[in-house]
């Protein structure tokens, strides 16, 4: 906590802090655990060339991807997911998982290989915050990543084409969207009423794809109709990222809520082995086996089996 | 109909037919009439994509990784197998190209970088998430089975019993007890009396 952390992005536009998706969750995330970064955009600079963004320097260390970055900020005490149980830190890494693989590859076709998009939009951005020459070549070699990326991940063979996965990895986003959406429901963030890091994925992966100026995307389009996740985008825009908002202090309730999580585990610990208990009873051999007998209430609060 | 599993390729034949791949297989399974997941609602559809999404992503890639990226287990056990049902040198060729493109796949989402340990740290970090979904419960949703069972029994019990250079992959799975008890279960419930899965 002591020393200064200084944190490498593309710039922002759009009405964004950041057009880079990486970029944006880390943003993001430092938002929500109270974590002071100094930003340092790597536009006009050789850094466009060299650095792997995003990039975290924090005194000698230098830690790179989101998810060790985020890694590192838990390490020094800026944790976002310190209310959550066991259950929904596993929750978390898996919908991360669903954004990285049924999300991810469209974002990148959307963005760097549909020729209009890359034409109109995404080169001329980033060509014109490189510096000379780097401009030439820059976005180009952003562009090969991207697809060299989707093919190697979705293709099934050595010479496969973008044409034949481009209706599978929209169809997939499109999915992906709409179970984001079922998850997130009414609520303002994916797990109660603080910001997470699923908050911090999941805005980094929809801001720029709701907020860019795109000619043509049926997935934009698709987006949009979700009401729940431009609603969720423009929260998180309007909470954390405008400049007259005074910071909110997340330390503050952290010992009381830290009582309370310790006593809710030992609440559900206890009810846990009464369960295990009462399943031992029951199928205990003078017990015939009954599967669909109604189960005391205390099961009902880890599954709720539809009527 | 029976599932058959050889090595990583599950494939069912019904008849004629040959299926392979757990999406095709699931979608075949459906127009048959049988659906595992029917019964779950909105959400909860959306909790198990996702966790086959974790699988796929974390479990999946980390045994790809073990088996074609550690050079001992590529050229002892990996290149070996793949080459064993074709005559030199079509099967070394197409060991090596497995390899190649495998090894482009991990270096294409980041992994290419990431040393064995951090690998069995990443399936270390997997299996606790599921071990925490799972809970006490028989299976992962609803006290029945779903495709996220049926996903990832395949993949522990490929990790259990598959032979590799080294045991450590197969320890941190054993260190998660409601897991290994997961996968025995299936094993008994579903394979050991070889009648119909469901009744």
């Amino acid at each position: 906590m002591a020393a200064a952390m200084e944190l490498r992005c593309w710039g922002g536009d759009w009405g964004l802090p950041s057009v880079h998706t990486d970029s944006l969750v880390v943003l993001a995330y430092a938002k929500f655990s109270g974590a002071e970064l100094s930003v340092s955009p790597v536009d006009w600079t050789w850094k466009t060339l060299t650095a792997s963004v995003p990039e975290l320097v924090c005194g000698d260390t230098v830690v790179q991807e989101p998810t060790q970055i985020l890694n590192f900020l838990r390490k020094q005490r800026f944790n976002a997911d310190y209310e959550l149980t066991a259950r929904q830190g596993a929750d978390t890494m898996a919908y991360i998982a669903l954004l990285e693989e049924k999300l991810r590859p469209a974002l990148l076709h959307t963005f760097w290989v549909d020729a209009e998009n890359y034409s109109n939009l995404t080169r001329p951005w980033f060509a014109s915050r490189s510096p000379f020459p780097l401009n030439f070549f820059i976005p180009s070699r952003l562009a090969n990543v991207a697809l060299t990326r989707i093919l190697v991940t979705r293709g099934e063979g050595l010479l496969h084409r973008i044409s034949e996965v481009e209706g599978k990895i929209y169809s997939d986003a499109k999915e992906c969207l709409n179970l984001l959406s079922y998850r997130l429901g009414t609520a303002d963030y994916f797990f109660d009423n603080s910001p997470t890091s699923l908050d911090a994925f999941a805005f980094g992966f929809l801001a720029p794809l709701h907020k860019a100026d795109l000619a043509s995307s049926p997935l934009q389009s698709h987006l949009r109709q979700l009401d729940n996740l431009t609603r969720f985008c423009d929260n998180i825009l309007a909470a954390h990222f405008s400049p007259d908002k005074p910071r909110l202090l997340p330390p503050v309730q952290e010992t009381m809520d830290a009582n309370l999580q310790k006593l809710t585990q030992l609440v559900n610990k206890e009810s846990n082995l009464i369960e295990k208990m009462d399943d031992n009873l029951r199928s205990s051999p003078q017990h015939k086996p009954h599967r669909t007998e109604p189960k005391p209430s205390l099961s009902s609060s880890k599954n709720s089996t539809p009527a | 109909m029976f599932v058959l599993s050889v090595g990583k390729i599950p494939f069912i034949h019904v008849g004629n037919q040959v299926v392979s791949e757990l999406g095709p297989i699931v979608q075949f399974t459906k127009a048959k009439g049988h659906s595992l997941s029917d019964s779950l609602d909105d959400v909860q559809r959306a909790e198990m994509k996702a966790y086959m999404e974790l699988v796929y992503n974390m479990l999946l890639t980390s045994e790809l990784f073990v088996q074609w990226c550690d050079d001992a287990t590529a050229g002892e056990i990996s290149r070996p197998r793949y080459s064993s049902p074709y005559s030199w040198p079509l099967g070394n060729i197409l060991a090596y190209q497995k390899q190649w493109e495998v090894r482009r796949k991990m270096n294409a989402i980041g992994w290419g970088g990431k040393t064995l340990e951090q690998v069995y740290e990443d399936v270390n970090q997997c299996c606790q998430a599921l071990s925490q979904r799972l809970g006490t419960q028989p299976y992962f949703f609803n006290k029945q089975a779903t495709e996220l069972d049926a996903l990832v029994f395949g993949h522990l019990f490929t990790i259990l019993t598959t032979r590799l250079t080294s045991t450590e992959l197969a320890e941190r799975v054993k260190s998660y007890s409601n897991l290994l008890s997961f996968c025995r279960r299936i094993e008994q419930t579903y394979f050991e009396d070889k009648k119909l899965m469901k009744d």
